[in-house]
Parts: structure tokens; sequence; C-alpha cells
């Protein structure tokens, strides 16, 4: 019951939020984390609650629907599952926390953010394709409505682009989970039936197709270079705390359905093409650090970042897919490093995206040449976003050293050119950092800047949590891996 | 539990001194940070008592360990003895942040020097690389500084990488992390890993090709010079081979790379430094150059005698720094050929002039002990590296007297300068400055037969034989060294314009310097290309899908919707036409419709016929 609790608590505060009329901002929020706070309380529960001994799949809840078509409402979490869905909670609770400009309308605000914290949950969370691809397609309404109606810029374009570009991608992930569904004799959507019958083993071009299908459509939502040009627009004109969901939460969407979908119910078919799709995730590993590199505009520039850490996680997967040595404990290493780096890279750039969206507060400007020397204006503003910056350049210590780490090792161990390569990213990653924080806080003060406010009690609060998190995961990584290694275990076939 | 106090007591002393930086005041902060680098020292010291190992584990496959090791005897209590001055200096003139992050700085080393396995070592190694970082860009508002922090920054990253895949290749090899299992490697991985190792090692300690970083890193204050060229970040390289060099010597081809890297930076480094007008540069390139001896020691099979080089040259160069620092006070530069500031500073003069000894390497000191051991060491491989040594040594004489001649000679009474004087040398920089000279002064007892035999025994390393005409030419060399570097500074002498043409060139580590900076021009003119090609062409395709869209769609509405619409239309007029014609046949006249029967007759006929012949 617990994760069904974590589902719909957010959802019945959004119902609450849209229906009754007449709160204030203070109000609203109060609601809306209210509502948040108790789904991530209850995923803390599930998760003391995991055993790491026990079957993949736990606290499973079940209810018939439409068993003619093989349809139920599952719930259940692995893991991975649970680990990142407890990161997703942890950052709608700081998005809903954060300060912004709501345009008089704190209410929708709130009861969208609340609506697309359980259609994400719901991915993370469902052990039903059909849900699955449900709740997939919910969060697009959700941002689509976040982006175009609390924007800035050209925010109605951005939304736009953004909703068709990855409904396209829902679409092709939609023919996928039919063609899968269609591949079992009892045609059923339950997962645990689909991972532990591998319905489309040993049947060639069909399965190639299926999987075409899937790794294209999670790809664009990843996104994977080259089809990654819905991001950057749809983060700069996005309000900060919708950036932060939509690169901490939304992006994994693509990464965590790679895991359970092709990993988990096709592994023989993705072994075959496991080297391809780790090429492309070092082309974005490489290909996103260099063009961050080249951005002018600090918004940008983080959301190209976003585009090689998750270059980092599908190389993670594909490592974790390949069977082309027989080391379980190498491919292991690797898709438990994906996993981390998915926690990691959602709350460090959720951090990164909130400080963005503070700057855009104060300037309603992402020029990082019209910033300087603001170390000594904003002293806290400056030490969150060194931190936040060290992390996502993989400083040991912080949660991202724990992932890369473990991706990089794990790779070398079965494609030792590609981690050879992969490493100059971090190299990359790190020029583009130092560069962004000597831009923004060393040097010079512009006159204009004078008066630039220092963090509120509010933003230093919740980015604090959040920072609180990076450290804690870099320095006592136990608590997360011990819950991860559990289900990639199984998943590499270790255990 | 003891040896992870040694790192943890800075580790978390570090923000604990960050944060009561205004309740403290000064003097206490500076007696915090103290007592926290003593309280390090005595653990070092217990640790060191009591051996032993630790594991922390992250997960089944990642474990932290850290282990006492002959090496990390020696550079564990030497660490904070020279932290111990240069913050007690530090102190006197810097804020809580600076206090901080050289206690950090010192815990990150201490991690370093104690880890067991690769991931640890990774650890540690980018900490002390974070650390100089910030302690690099302490200056931020100068334009210049943090891009020479980040310069620093990314060239030793770039050596960070090789440790990365070090770490890659021993869990590919092996299913783990730790040094041991790196010794049992065996075939193509171990080359990797071997290879790996070196080039983080080379990154860090300012070897050829990556010297130029450390000038870049001038841009930080005095203290954190001191601190990073004598005791953390420049040795943690040379460490990481001396305390590895039983499993990379398995390699066959690591020796005689060590050697010839460790050559080469010891004399290019000597001519950068004789060429450079810069007191900081001047001891920076000095720097590579000494470490590159310590280099050569570690690859002709002593990493001993390398250790015992390192705690000499820790003392001396740290005491240097500081002195150079004083000198900056007084002349408002580190230009050095604006200081002879001998007559203003005399204590601060004789005291340099002890360290500068020391570099030169002139006996009795302990540091000319140890350098003739590397030469010793050097003929145990081949007669010709012994001689290479000895001149590099030579070089440093050379530097040396150049230093210390420029920097704290006499001027001539012409020239001095009629600027009001700086007040003089505070307390505690005096004393910080004594304290290191006074340990420079006590390791003239290594020359000391039984002295020198017992610690070596006592550490399991081994002293080369020695061969006393080779012990003369070094001499030889130094006293050659000496004489030419006081023929260069007398007043008014000149170069050979030949020479004084080429010199700019060979100051910064001919070109080197412009080389690593170009590099990172054209990465940053690529990720600007790139940036384009982005916006320009991969997103075109997209543009061109919507565009091909909305081109469609104005199709159907134009062209498709006129089609759609006039097709049922036309049918409609089509049937309407023929419904009058029909009716136009029902004329009510019989010869009418006998010739339609008879028509319709005739064309059943001819297609019963036509039915017939197929």
């Amino acid at each position: 019951m617990i994760l069904t609790f974590a589902l719909f608590i957010p959802w019945l505060g959004a119902l609450a939020l849209a229906v009754l009329n007449g709160w204030t901002q203070g109000q609203a929020r109060r609601v809306a984390a209210a509502s948040a706070g108790l789904s991530l309380l209850a995923l803390v529960f599930a998760w003391l609650g995991f055993n790491p001994d026990g079957p993949l799949f736990q606290h499973i809840d079940e209810v018939s629907w439409v068993p003619s078509l093989g349809v139920a409402y599952r719930v259940g979490a692995d893991g991975i599952a649970l680990a990142v869905a407890t990161m997703s909670a942890v950052l709608f609770v700081a998005a809903i926390f954060y300060p912004v400009e709501t345009r008089g309308q704190p209410r929708q605000y709130y009861a969208w953010l609340l609506f697309l914290q359980g259609a994400a949950l719901g991915v993370f969370l469902t052990l039903d394709l059909l849900l699955f691809y449900v709740f997939f397609d919910l969060t697009l309404v959700g941002m689509f409505f976040l982006i175009g109606r609390w924007g800035h810029g050209e925010a109605q374009t951005a939304a736009l682009k953004f909703f068709l570009y990855t409904f396209a991608g829902s679409l092709l992930l939609l023919l996928g989970i039919i063609g899968l569904y269609l591949s079992l004799e009892t045609p059923t959507f339950d997962m645990r039936v689909l991972i532990a019958e591998q319905p489309l083993a040993g049947t060639g071009t069909y399965a190639g197709l299926v999987f075409l299908a899937l790794m294209l459509g999670l790809a664009i939502k990843t996104p994977l270079v080259p089809l990654h040009t819905w991001l950057p627009q749809a983060h700069v004109d996005a309000p900060g705390p919708a950036s932060a969901i939509l690169a901490g939460v939304l992006l994994k969407l693509g990464t965590f359905g790679m895991i359970r979908l092709p990993l988990a119910m096709m592994a023989e078919t993705f072994a075959t093409y496991a080297l391809p799709v780790a090429i492309l995730a070092l082309v974005a590993i490489l290909y996103g650090a260099l063009v961050a590199l080249g951005q002018a505009n600090l918004k940008r520039r983080i959301a190209y970042t976003s585009i090689n850490h998750m270059g980092y996680t599908v190389l993670g997967i594909a490592v974790a897919a390949s069977l082309l040595t027989d080391n379980p404990a190498a491919r292991q290493l690797a898709l438990t490093g994906a996993t981390v780096e998915m926690v990691a890279h959602g709350l460090i750039t959720g951090a990164l995206f909130l400080i963005s969206g503070s700057f855009w507060q104060r300037t309603g400007d992402y020029a990082l040449d019209h910033y300087g020397g603001l170390a000594y204006q904003a002293p806290l503003l400056t030490g969150f976003t060194v931190l936040a910056a060290f992390a996502s350049l993989g400083m040991p210590g912080l949660a991202g050293f724990v992932a890369e780490f473990q991706v990089f090792t794990g790779t070398f161990a079965i494609y030792p050119w590609l981690a050879v390569l992969g490493v100059l990213g971090i190299l990359v990653t790190a020029a583009l950092f130092l560069d962004m924080l000597r831009r923004l806080f060393f040097g010079r003060l512009p006159t204009n800047l004078g008066h630039f406010p220092e963090l509120s009690r509010r933003e230093w609060s919740v980015l604090g949590v959040l920072s609180l998190g990076i450290v804690v995961i870099g320095v006592y990584p136990r608590f997360l891996l011990t819950l991860i290694d559990a289900s990639s275990a199984i998943l590499v076939g270790g255990r | 539990m003891m040896l992870w106090l040694v790192p943890l007591v800075p580790l978390l002393l570090a923000p604990a001194l960050y944060l009561s930086g205004r309740r403290l005041g000064q003097a206490g902060l500076v007696a915090l940070a103290a007592s926290g680098l003593l309280v390090t020292l005595a653990m070092a010291g217990l640790a060191e008592a009591a051996g032993g190992a630790s594991r922390y584990a992250w997960s089944e496959t990642l474990t932290l360990g850290l282990a006492m090791s002959p090496a990390g005897r020696v550079a564990a209590l030497l660490v904070p003895l020279i932290a111990l001055p240069v913050v007690i200096y530090a102190g006197a003139g810097s804020g809580a942040r600076l206090l901080a992050l050289l206690v950090a700085f010192v815990g990150a080393m201490q991690l370093l020097i104690l880890a067991d396995d690769l991931l640890t070592l990774l650890i540690a190694w980018e900490l002390i690389g974070a650390c100089s970082w910030a302690l690099i860009s302490h200056r931020w508002e100068k334009p210049h500084v943090p891009r020479d922090a980040a310069t620093a920054f990314l060239v030793t990253r770039f050596g960070d990488l090789g440790l990365y895949i070090a770490a890659g290749a021993v869990f590919a090899g092996s299913g783990g992390f730790g040094y041991d299992d790196l010794a049992q490697l065996q075939g193509g991985l171990k080359h990797v890993a071997v290879a790996g190792l070196l080039l983080a090692a080379a990154a860090k300690s300012a070897q050829v090709p990556f010297s130029a970083w450390l000038f870049a890193a001038m841009s930080g204050p005095v203290p954190v010079s001191a601190l990073l060229h004598a005791a953390t970040l420049v040795s943690a390289g040379l460490y990481l081979i001396a305390r590895l060099e039983p499993a990379l010597s398995d390699v066959a081809w690591f020796a005689p790379v060590t050697v010839v890297i460790g050559l080469a930076t010891a004399l290019a480094g000597g001519i950068v430094a004789t060429c450079q007008d810069h007191a900081k540069k001047l001891l920076a390139a000095s720097t590579s150059a000494q470490y590159g001896l310590m280099w050569v020691a570690v690859g002709a099979g002593f990493p001993g005698v390398a250790l015992l080089y390192f705690v000499a040259h820790a003392f001396m160069k740290a005491g240097l720094f500081l002195s150079a620092g004083e000198a900056e006070r007084q002349a408002g530069t580190f230009d050095l050929t604006h200081m002879r500031l001998g007559r203003r500073l005399p204590g601060v003069a004789v005291m340099a002039l002890i360290l500068s000894l020391a570099l030169a390497g002139v006996a009795p000191l302990g540091a000319a002990w140890a350098k003739e051991q590397v030469v010793a060491a050097a003929y145990h491989q081949a007669v010709v590296l012994a001689l290479l040594v000895s001149l590099a040594g030579g070089l440093s004489a050379l530097y040396a007297t150049r230093f210390q001649r420029l920097a704290f000679g006499r001027p001539p009474h012409s020239l001095t300068p009629g600027l009001p004087e700086a007040p003089g040398p505070s307390v505690p920089a005096t004393l910080s400055l004594g304290a290191l000279v006074v340990g420079t002064l006590i390791l003239s007892v290594l020359w000391w037969p039984e002295l020198h035999r017992s610690i070596v025994e006592s550490l399991t390393f081994s002293l080369p034989p020695g061969h006393l005409w080779l012990l003369i030419v070094s001499l030889l060399l130094v006293a050659a060294g000496i004489a030419i570097g006081i023929w260069m500074t007398r007043p008014g002498q000149t170069l050979p314009a030949q020479l004084e043409a080429k010199r700019p060139m060979a100051a910064q580590w001919f070109g080197l310097s412009a080389a690593t900076a170009a590099l990172a021009g054209w990465t940053s003119v690529l990720g600007h290309r790139l940036a384009r090609f982005d916006d320009e062409v991969v997103d075109a395709g997209l543009r061109a899908t919507a565009r091909a869209g909305e081109w469609l769609a104005r199709l159907g509405a134009g062209r498709g919707e006129w089609l759609g619409e006039s097709l049922p239309g036309s049918l409609t007029r089509l049937s309407e036409w023929g419904g009058r014609w029909a009716r136009q046949a029902q004329s009510g006249q019989t010869h009418h419709y006998y010739t339609g029967i008879a028509v319709g007759c005739g064309v059943i006929l001819v297609l019963l016929w036509i039915g017939a012949l197929l």
C-alpha cells in the first residue's frame, strides 16, 4: 500500500488545489509541500522496508482492471526504481519550496507541479507496461503547462517544441510496447511476466525492430545526441524549479526506461546492440561537454552538461547489457554506477537549475559575460554554486564521483577504449565549470550588480538540503549502493 | 581507527576554522590551526607506532583502505611538520578561508599518503587538486588569478585521468582496486595501469611536458606556494611512484622512462630557473627540477633516496618561498632585478643564504648528502647518468646562487632606492622561517654514516654504494655553478647578446606554457564551433521536419481539401446528369422503346460472343 500512497497523495493534493478556490500563495505552497513531503516520507519508509536480499520487486500492490487485455493496476519497486523515485520526490519538495514568480496563479502552478510528481513517480513505480506508457505521457502534459504558462522568453514555442518532439518519442515507445505485448503467448502488460519470459529472445529482425522503437523513444527523452535539441530551449525558457524537475526527474524517465524495458525485458537483443549504444553514449559525453563549453548562456551551459551526464548513464547501461566478456562484476558496477549517476545528476543539476532560477529572478539575464565578482557580494550563492559545480565535474567526496568512477571502471573492463576516451569528458566538464565560476563570481563586479541580493533564507535552506544529499552520497554512499546493488546484481544475472 | 584520524582531524578542522573565523580572531585562528596540525602530527606518529590497516566499505566492490607503508612513514610526519610553520606564517596576514583551506590541504594529502588502494588514492588525489584550485584563486578579484587557478587544476586533472584508467585496468584484471591487486596484475593491463599512474604522477609533480602549470600556480599567495611545492601537491606525484615503486618496476620500461622524464625535467628546469627573473617562478622551475632528480632516484631503483631528498627539499623549498614572500613585501614586486635587499632584510638574508646553500647542494648540509645519493643511485645504472645528474646539480647551484644574490645581495651604494622602507618581517614570519632553517641545518646529521644507515634500514630501503671520485666531480660542478652564478649576478653584468635573446623563451619553459595555453584555446574554439554546429545543423533537422509538417498541412488545407471537396461533388453532378438523361429516355413513343430493345439484344449477343471467344 505504501507505494500507492506515495503515488496518489500528490494527485490528491493537485486535485484539492485545482478545485478549491481562494488560497494565497503561502497556503497553496504549504498544501503542495505537505503532499509532496508525505509522498517522500512514504518512499523513505518503503526504502527502509526494502529487503536487499529479497526478490527483485517488492512492496507490490495489484488490482485487476481489464483482465481480458492483461491490464491491471500494478505497482512495485526494485532498488533502482526506489532510489530514483526517492530522489525525484526530494527534488519535487525542493522545487515546491523554492521561491518563484507564479504570476498570480499560485494554485495552478503548485497543482501542476504535484500532478507532475504523481505522473513521474508513476513511471518509476508501476509494474504494468500500459500504465507505464500512460504515466510517461502524462508527465509531458504537466511539463508543457509549467513551461508554457510560467516560462519566460519564447515560453510557448519552447513548450510546444518540447511537447511535440518528446511526444513523437512516446509514440515510438508505444509501438515498441505493443510489439513486446503481442510477442507473448498470453498477452499481458505485467512487467514481471515480460522480464521472466524474455519473449523476444532469438527472434532476430522482429526483436531488433522492437528494440529500435523502444530505444529511439527513450533516447529522445534521455536525450541522446543527436536527438537532444529540444532540451536547451525548453530549459532556457522554463522557470527555475521547472527546469530543475525537467533535468532532475524527466530526463531520468528515458534512462530508467532503458533499464526497465530493453535491459530487463530483452537482454539478449540489447546485448547484440550494446556496442553501438555505448558508442552513441560516448558521443553524447564528449559532444555534450564540448558544446556546453561553447555556451555563453548560463542555463544553456548547464542544460548541455545534462546531455553529457546522461551520456555516462547510458554508457553504464550499455555496458551492463553487453555480454561480450563474462564479467558480471564489471557489468554490475556499471549498472550501479549508471543508477547512482541518475540520483546524483538529479540532485546536482537540480541544484544548479534552482541557482540559475535565482539569477533570473534577480537580474532577468543568463548571459555569463554580464556577471562577475559576485563572490564578495553573495558568498552563500557562491558557496552553493561552487559545491554543485564541483559535484557535477566529478569531485570525490561528492555524489557525482561515486557514479562516474563506477561507470568508468565498469566500462574499462568491457570496452577499454570507450572508457579511455570517455574520461576526457570529465576534463572538459571541469574546464567548463571552472570557466563558469570564474565568469560569475570572480574578477571585477560590474557596476550594475552593486545591489545584487544574497540568497534568501528559503533559497539557501533548499540548496542546503540538496547539497547535504550530494555530500552524504559522496562520503557515505553505502546506504544507496546497497539498495541499488540488490537490483543490479539480479539484472546482470549475478544473483 | 587511528589511521583514519590522521586525515580526518585536519579535514574536519578546516570547516570549523572557516566557520569560527570571526569569533576567534587572528591569534585564536592560528592557534587552533597550529594545534590541529600538532594533533595530526601526533596521530601520524601514533599510527606509525601502531601500524596495521583499516577499511571502510562503500559497497561489496568498493572499499576504501588505509595502511602505513615505509614511504608513508616518512611523508605522514613530514607533511604536518612543514605545514606548521607555513600556517603560522600565513596566519599573520590572511583570513580564515586561507587557513582553513591550508589545513584541509594537509588532510587530503595525509589521505593520499595513507591510501592503500587506487580508489582512496584517486579520492585524495583529486581533493588536493581541488584544494589547490581554491588556494591559488585566493585573490580572485584579479582577473588573471582565477584563470591561472583553472589552468593549474586542468593540467593536473589531465593527469588524474591516468589514475581513472589505471583504476579501471586494475579492476578489469583483478576485480578489486587494492595496491596488492596492482602488484599481482599481469600482462597488458599492467602496462596500462603503470602508464596511467606514471601520467598522473608526472602531471602532479610538474615533470616535462606538464611543468608549465607550476608557473600558473604562482598566482597563489606565498604560503600556498610554500606548502604546495614542499609537501603537498607537487610532492604527491613523487610520493606515488616512490610508494608503488616495487609494483611499478615490474614493467620493464618503467625505470628508463622515469629516469628520462626526471633527468629531462632536472636539466630543462635548471635552465629555466637560471633564465627566470621572477623570484617565485625561479623557485617553481627549481621545484620541477629537484623533483626531476628524485624521479631519477626512483627510476634507478632507490625510492628511499628519493624520499630522503624529498625531506631535505621540503624544508629548504618551503623556507625559500617564505623568504621570497618577505622580499616581495619589501620590494613590492617579485622581479629579481629590483631586489638586492641584503641591507634592508639582513636577518632574512642570512636565513635565505643557508637555504640557498642547501638548494645548491653545498656540504655539509643534509640536502647535499641526499643529492649525492641521487648521483650514486644514477651511477648504479650508468656512468653517463651520474654525470648528467651532477650537471643538473651544478645548475641547481647556479640558480640558487643567482636567487640569493639577486634577492638578498647587497646593492651597490649608488643604486639604493629612495623609497620608504616597509616594516621589517613580523615575529611569526621570522619564527616560521627560522624553524625551517633550523630543520635544514639539523638535517646535516644525515652525513653521519651510522645515522643514515639506521634510518634507511628501519624503513626497509637501501642505499646505493658511494664513490669518492663521483663525490668530487659532483662537488666541483657545484662550485662551478656557484662561481658562474656569482659572475652572472655582478651588478651591471650583462650576458652575451645571443644568450640574452634566447632567455625569455627559455624562461617560459621553452614554449611549454604557450603550448598549454594554445591547447586550451583550441578546445575552447572547438566548443564554440560545435555549439554553432548544434544550433545550425543538428537543430536544423528538427526545424526542417517542422517546416515539412507545416507544408503538408498547407497542402492538405489547399489542394487536398479542394480535391476532397470536388471529388464527391463531381460524382453528385455526374449522377444528377445521368438521372436527367435517363428521364429523357422515357418518351412514351413505342418506336423508341423497340429501338432500345433491339440495341439491348445486340449488346447481349455481342457479350455472349465475346464470352464464347474467351
